[in-house]
Order: structure tokens, then C-alpha cells, then sequence
């Protein structure tokens, strides 16, 4: 098991150089000068030349690239051509936001998918299947901009229950970034008031994100238990009388993980890389948002950045997914 | 019992609401951002921030930016000396950063010095503008500063260049304690003040806010405690805060949320008067029709700009057609053109195209000023011009990609937009009129000795009223032979609360929050 988690992560090396390579390439074939874009409009030749020497982009592709490998070599991932940080630093500060966000994205898909698509197996073809199918269908193909602005009009601005765009109250004094997850944050600070209101602020944003998992998810939930719930050792299990509750969770909930497992994995992939929708509705100061003004700015340091970063978040979680598998199916083993 | 918890929550909301006119909150897309440093910041939203931070030695006030105010400096001398100007400040005593130390003339020779050594995007203003060298500023005494700059120079500039965030005074020990490398306290002053500006800043959280907290030992007290800027992208959203209350202030509505917000008691709209010129360029290179007068002047009167400003902009840009806007010294407010198809087309023939003449018009898929996106704008001119019998072909392209283009001299027609640099005519007279400085004139080939000489002259005139009429003489001339078409000088629409008093946004898009109340 250990040789193979370290033969994995070797391979993930592999797939950052990928990334790296593709991502030049791509910066290479857009015909926009990034120093350009830069610097607008009225900037003058001596600035754009000197920009250019300032971060290499007066030299060859590949000694370009070159050098780029060389600084990831020692953990430098290069300063961002539009902010001017190193793009790690850059990183640092927009990766919680988006990792609070997705996580209880995440929760939100889990607490609702799961349940919904059990329930909606075990009374197939039924009202409570007949609903969760519509729900899953409606929330699945509403746009994320449209439900964000339709429930932002509804829950905030008519009804006042749930809190606006941001992450707290303005009118609040934030606590001490920590972690940079303002819940975490406030936990630390034992700020009561800022983690209620953090929490409050998280729901819309996270629910909004959420639905499109939880209904991908419980039609998946539903179809595995589907499958699973029409073989002869769940007959037998209803046979000899057991609880529905046992024949549920201890029988077929555990062969119909399988498939969903790797839909989790990839779902919480997506959720992570980056919401720029949700991110930008809400305010919410995530990687998703950084990326498409770094894309559009021609910041390719920045772009990279992000896309390794994401990359390896989901080669882990794959690796993660893989290693669930041996631990559910114990006909799976690793050497 | 109850009566009793009903009127401690009564109390508990009155204090909160107390509190929350203490607390001003400014909603906008603020994604511009990177950086607060006022030697380095040349961001539109960073340079409305630093701005209440740092003081400067002479300022402007409101939206007048034609008469300097005494800043930090309370009195100023220009004196014209055998090979070069000298300027002497003298500071007023007292003024304190909001670290508590006194400001003095080691700091303004530190901050100066320190504009150089940085060499942000905005230095050229202090090295090509100014011509400003390094060890050129001496402190005489711990109140009085003395600047020299070169005879070539202008000293009106060098002052309107003064009021900028670039000379904005840092406090040296501050800056120099948190150095790093010889950076000048470049890295610290990214996300720290260290300012005797009215406000310090608190916390800046990328892509969330920035909060700034008056600064105890301003001598400027501001209105409200704490004012808080929120990132807020989406225009949709930032109705929704401003109708809900969440935010005071938004920047970014679009033209239906305005007219919304406009008809609600509870809110109101301002106008803030921008720079900003939005015109069409035509490129005079030899072999292009737009080297030919008699085209230029067809095109000028083939652009239908009241239908533009009253309709499409919806009123938001006022309509000018001379190259240095409404706002700064030498304003020429003439308006001769105006739409008149016949006549361009009559103008078109005796320039050797009775059939009309067809071209590429280059704009940018973003957003024009006034906040219609370029597309539009470009149709609504494509759609005029064609009555004179010129058809533009559009050809919509990234704004990145456009100004590469147009740099490089491969454009025929292109709707552009342009800020001058520092609050001067000079910031549009030289770039639009003098080929030599390689800049829109170059890139439209326009290349007029007379216009280059003129802006020199003017922008040396020491004396305001000669100074107006040689940009008098120059914006005439530009207006009827350069390769121009002024459309409009947009305004930026703010939609506020009605409890919001004492709100400007300045030509130069700095915003005085100190001068900001809040009713409760």
C-alpha cells in the first residue's frame, strides 16, 4: 500500500510538468501581447520593453519555460504579471475562501444528494421518486447566475432571512485572518457574533453551488441503488425481515458507494477548482475569480499557478477515491 | 416582563443604529487593486484610496482641478532660476502620520527620492514630465523644501503632477524600518499606510474589502469612523445591496438600476464629471483616404453625437469635440460639427469618392465610456456614417488586442478611449498633437509641426490666461485637421442612499471620504 501511494505521487509530478507544458503552449498561441494588456492604453515603448525584460518575456519560448521549470523546482511559482506578488502569496490568500466555500458546498450536495436518491430509489416510480426526479432536473439545469440572483432577490432583499453578497457583516470587525476561512477564523478569535454571521453568509452562497451537485448526485444515489436493490442478496436480506433500515444502509448502500464515490471525488474536483460564478455573484473572494482576471489580464504566471494547483488537488483526490475503494470493496487490493 | 425586553432590544437597535453611521460602506468592482503603496499605486481604485491616506503638498479641491490649494505645503514659490525652475515649499508645522511622528522636509525629500528609486508605472510622470532627477530635492530646513527641474520642464505641470498619489508623503522612519533590500518599503506599503492623510488603512483582504479607520493624528478629522469597500462585481448584486441597505454606496449600476434608484425617495444618483474622452482615430499614413482633409472633414460631420449622448449613453457624457476636456484649464467648449449626412457625402466626392468609401472600424468587445459596451457604441456610428456614404465594417476585437493594433499603425479606423496621466491639458496636448512624443499622434501619423510646437510652447506658459489661449489656437487646430473625432466625455453615475451627504467623485476619480456624513 505505501510503495503504491509513493508510485502515485511520483506520477503526479508527471502530470504538473503536463500542466506546465500545456499551459505555455496555449499562452503562446493567443496573438495579445500580455506586457500590452498590462499596461493600457496609454503606456509608453519604454515601459512595455522594460516590462518585458522585468519577467523574462523578452526571451525564447522554451528558454522561457525553462526557466519556469527550473524556479518550480525550488517551490517559486513566479510573480503574477498583473499584481506584481509572488503568485504562491497570491494563492494563499484566495485558496481558503474557495476551500470554505466548496467544503460546504460539498456538505450542502452531500446532506441533500444522498438522501434524496435512497429515498427516491426505495419508492420507485412513487410521489417522493416523482419529486426528487423534478427537483434533481430542475436544480440540475437552472443556471448557477440565474438561482444565485433569483434566491439573492428572494431570501435577502424581499424576506431579509439570509445576509447578502460577502463573507461578513460590514458593519462587523472581521477577526484576525488565521486560516483565511472567516468561519475558522472567527472560531479562533471565538468571536461568536462573526461565526454566526460568517456561517449565515455561507448559506446562499453554498447552497447555491451545492444543487447542482446534489442533483447529479442523487440521480446517481438513486440508479446505483437501483441496481443494487433489484439483486438476489437484497431479497434474501428482505426475506429473512430484516428493518428497512438495515437492508438500506448495511446491504445495498454499501455496493452502490462505489460508483458514487468516484462522482464525489470528481464533484468535490469541480467544486474546488474554482465557482467563478458563484464567487463573483457572492463576492466571494476565491480562486475562481483570481483565475479569470488573471486569464483576461494575460497573466499566465497566475494561470499556471492555478491550474497546477488544481491539478494536483485533483490528482490527490483521485488518489483519495482509489484508496476508498480498498477500504469498501475488500476485493480491491493495492500492491 | 416583555414590555421590558421590547424596549432593551429598542435600545440595543438605536445603539447599533449609531453605530452604523459611524460606518460608511462603498460597494464597487474595486478588482483593479494591487496595490495602496502612493508611490507605485496608478490604479483608478487604488489611487482613490491612497488618496486618503497620504496628503500631498498642494492639492486640488472638489471638482476644480485648475486652482492648487495649499496641502501639507501652506505656501509655495516658483522661481525661474539660470538653468532651471525652483520650487520652494514651505510645510506647515504639526501635520503627524498617523504613526504619530511629525512630517517634515526629510520626508518629502524621502518620498520624492523614493518615487525615483521605484520606478512604478506612474514615474514617468517625475522622470519624463518632470524631468525630475535624483538628489534634485533638498530640504533647506525641517519645513522648508526646495525642488529644481530643468528649464525644458514645466513647472505647472510638476505642480498639477504634485496633487497626484505619486507625490503623496510617506513617513520616512516607517518606511524605512520596514525596508526590505533596498526596496524603500515597497512590499510593507503594498497593504500598510503610513500617511498623515485623514484615514490609515486597517485591513486590506483581497478580492473582499479594504478597511480604513480614521487616523487619529490626521489634522484632517473625517465624518465617519470607518468606511469599508466592498468588492462587489456583479450589477445585479450591487443593486440588491444598495436597495437592502447593506451598502451605502455603489459604483457600477447599470443604466435601468439608475433610473430605479433615481425615482426612489430612499436613494439618490450623482454624476461624477470624468476625464475621459472617447473618440474615433483615423489613421493618416501615406495611401490611407483619411490622409486626404476632405475625408476627415466628411467623417466629422457624419457622426450623429446628440443621438449618441442623449440616447445610447442615456445622458451620461456630455458632448464635446475638442481634444482637452471639460474639467481642465484650456477647455474649449466649441461645438461646430454636427450631424449632416448631405454634406459629408458632398464632401466625400469632392475628396475623389462619389460612390462613398468603405473601411474597417476597429473596437473593443469591453466596455465604452459611459458604461455601454463598445459594440453598441461602434453599430450606432456605423449606422450614422453610412447615410454620408461611409461604410465602416466592425471588426470587434479584445481591448488588449485593439491597442496592440493601434500601436502598431495597422488600424484604419479605431473608437478609442483616453485619460490624461496627470490633471494638466498637457496630459492630452502633447500626446494628441505632438509626433515626437510618440504617442496618438504617432500612431495616427498626424504629424504637424505648428500643433508640436504649439503644445510645447503651452505647456511651458507660466501664465495661466496666455496658457489658455495658446490651447485655444491648438484645440481649433487639432479639432479641424487632425485625425480625431471627439464623441463624448462620459460622466460615471454613483447611485447613493439618500442618508449619504457631502459625497464627490473628482475628475481625477479620487473621492474625499472625509468629507463623507452619514444620517442615521
Amino acid at each position: 500500500m505505501g510503495a503504491y501511494i509513493l508510485k502515485r505521487l511520483f506520477l503526479v509530478l508527471f502530470v504538473g510538468v503536463g500542466i506546465t507544458f500545456v499551459t505555455f503552449v496555449i499562452a503562446q498561441v493567443i496573438p495579445i501581447d500580455p506586457a500590452v494588456a498590462a499596461l493600457g492604453e496609454n503606456a509608453r515603448e519604454e515601459q512595455i520593453r522594460e516590462f518585458r525584460e522585468r519577467y523574462g518575456l523578452d526571451k525564447p519560448l522554451l528558454v522561457q519555460y525553462g526557466l519556469y521549470l527550473q524556479r518550480l523546482l525550488q517551490l517559486d511559482l513566479g510573480r503574477s504579471l498583473r499584481t506584481g506578488r509572488p503568485v504562491a502569496e497570491d494563492l494563499k490568500e484566495f485558496f481558503p475562501a474557495t476551500l470554505e466555500l466548496s467544503l460546504a458546498a460539498f456538505l450542502v450536495a452531500v446532506c441533500l444528494g444522498l438522501p434524496a436518491g435512497i429515498w427516491a430509489a426505495l419508492r420507485q416510480n412513487r410521489a417522493p421518486d416523482l419529486l426528487v426526479r423534478l427537483m434533481a432536473l430542475l436544480l440540475g439545469s437552472t443556471p448557477v447566475f440565474f438561482l444565485a440572483i433569483l434566491l439573492l432577490e428572494l431570501l435577502h432583499r424581499k424576506l431579509g432571512l439570509l445576509p447578502g453578497p460577502g463573507r461578513l457583516d460590514p458593519y462587523l470587525i472581521p477577526p484576525p485572518p488565521v486560516t483565511g476561512m472567516v468561519t475558522l477564523d472567527a472560531l479562533l478569535a471565538r468571536d461568536w457574533v462573526a461565526f454566526r454571521d460568517a456561517l449565515h453568509h455561507l448559506v446562499l452562497p453554498a447552497f447555491v453551488l451545492g444543487s447542482a451537485s446534489a442533483a447529479l448526485l442523487a440521480r446517481m444515489v438513486r440508479a446505483a441503488m437501483l441496481e443494487v436493490l433489484s439483486q438476489d442478496y437484497i431479497r434474501t436480506a428482505w426475506a429473512k425481515g430484516l428493518a428497512e433500515r438495515q437492508v438500506v444502509f448495511r446491504h445495498a448502500l454499501k455496493n452502490a458507494a462505489l460508483p458514487v464515490l468516484t462522482l464525489l471525488g470528481g464533484l468535490m474536483g469541480g467544486l474546488l477548482s474554482g465557482a467563478v460564478l458563484t464567487e463573483t455573484i457572492f463576492s466571494w473572494p476565491g480562486l475562481g475569480r483570481y483565475v479569470t482576471q488573471s486569464a483576461t489580464s494575460l497573466d499566465f504566471p497566475a494561470v499556471m499557478g492555478v491550474t497546477l494547483l488544481v491539478g494536483l488537488v485533483y490528482s490527490l483526490l483521485n488518489l483519495l477515491v482509489d484508496l476508498f475503494y480498498a477500504l469498501l470493496d475488500p476485493r480491491i487490493r493495492y500492491a | 416582563m416583555r414590555r421590558w425586553l421590547l424596549g432593551f432590544a429598542m435600545l440595543l437597535g438605536l445603539a447599533f443604529a449609531q453605530d452604523r453611521t459611524q460606518v460608511l460602506v462603498y460597494g464597487g468592482d474595486w478588482t483593479d487593486l494591487i496595490t495602496l503603496d502612493p508611490q507605485v499605486v496608478y490604479e483608478f481604485t487604488g489611487v482613490m484610496i491612497a488618496d486618503n491616506l497620504y496628503e500631498t503638498l498642494v492639492r486640488f479641491e472638489g471638482n476644480d482641478l485648475s486652482t492648487l490649494r495649499p496641502g501639507l505645503a501652506e505656501s509655495w514659490r516658483v522661481e525661474r532660476g539660470t538653468t532651471d525652475w525652483v520650487l520652494t515649499f514651505k510645510l506647515r508645522r504639526g501635520s503627524k502620520f498617523s504613526t504619530g511622528r511629525e512630517v517634515t522636509a526629510k520626508d518629502v525629500v524621502f518620498s520624492f527620492e523614493r518615487a525615483l528609486a521605484l520606478k512604478g508605472p506612474g514615474s514617468f510622470l517625475f522622470t519624463d514630465i518632470a524631468q525630475l532627477k535624483p538628489g534634485a530635492t533638498k530640504a533647506l530646513d525641517p519645513y522648508t523644501v526646495e525642488v529644481r527641474i530643468p528649464k525644458t520642464a514645466s513647472p505647472q505641470s510638476f505642480l498639477s503632477i504634485l496633487t497626484f498619489t505619486i507625490g503623496g508623503i510617506v513617513d520616512s522612519e516607517e518606511a524605512q524600518k520596514n525596508a526590505k533590500g533596498g526596496d524603500f518599503g515597497k512590499d510593507f506599503l503594498t497593504n500598510n499606510s503610513a500617511g498623515s492623510g485623514p484615514y490609515r488603512l486597517v485591513r486590506w483582504d483581497r478580492g473582499n474589502q479594504v478597511i480604513l479607520e480614521a487616523n487619529p493624528h490626521a489634522r484632517v478629522k473625517p465624518k465617519v469612523q470607518r468606511v469599508v469597500l466592498r468588492y462587489i462585481q456583479e450589477p445585479a448584486v450591487l443593486r440588491t445591496a444598495l436597495e437592502s441597505g447593506e451598502i451605502d454606496i455603489a459604483e457600477g449600476l447599470t443604466p435601468e438600476a439608475l433610473r430605479a434608484i433615481a425615482a426612489n425617495p430612499r436613494f439618490k444618483v450623482v454624476r461624477a464629471e470624468t476625464l475621459r474622452l472617447q473618440y474615433l482615430a483615423m489613421n493618416m499614413k501615406a495611401g490611407s483616404p483619411f490622409a486626404n482633409p476632405k475625408v476627415r472633414e466628411a467623417v466629422r460631420w457624419a457622426v450623429n453625437q446628440d443621438e449618441l449622448v442623449q440616447g445610447l449613453l442615456q445622458g451620461n457624457a456630455i458632448k464635446v469635440q475638442t481634444f482637452i476636456p471639460k474639467g481642465l484649464l484650456g477647455h474649449n467648449p466649441t461645438t461646430p460639427y454636427r450631424y449632416d449626412p448631405e454634406r459629408a457625402r458632398r464632401l466625400l466626392a469632392e475628396a475623389g469618392y462619389p460612390q462613398g468609401l468603405e473601411f474597417e472600424l476597429l473596437a473593443s468587445t469591453g466596455i465604452c465610456g459611459g458604461g455601454v459596451p463598445c459594440p453598441d457604441v461602434a453599430a450606432k456610428l456605423q449606422a450614422d456614417m453610412a447615410k454620408a456614404g461611409l461604410r465602416a465594417r466592425i471588426r470587434t476585437i479584445a481591448n488588449a488586442e485593439l491597442l496592440a493594433t493601434y500601436r502598431a499603425q495597422n488600424h484604419q479606423m479605431v473608437l478609442a478611449g483616453w485619460s490624461p496621466d496627470f490633471p494638466d491639458p498637457d496630459g492630452n496636448a502633447t500626446p494628441w498633437s505632438d509626433f515626437g512624443a510618440r504617442s496618438l499622434a504617432w500612431r495616427n501619423s498626424y504629424n504637424d509641426e505648428v500643433a508640436a510646437k504649439l503644445a510645447r510652447q503651452a505647456a511651458l506658459e507660466a501664465d495661466p490666461e496666455k496658457r489658455r489661449a495658446l490651447y485655444k489656437i491648438l484645440t481649433e487646430k487639432v479639432l479641424r485637421e487632425g485625425p480625431y473625432v471627439v464623441l463624448y466625455q462620459p460622466a460615471l453615475p454613483i447611485g447613493l442612499s439618500a442618508k449619504v451627504e457631502g459625497f464627490l467623485k473628482n475628475p481625477m476619480m479620487s473621492v474625499p471620504l472625509w468629507q463623507v456624513g452619514k444620517q442615521p
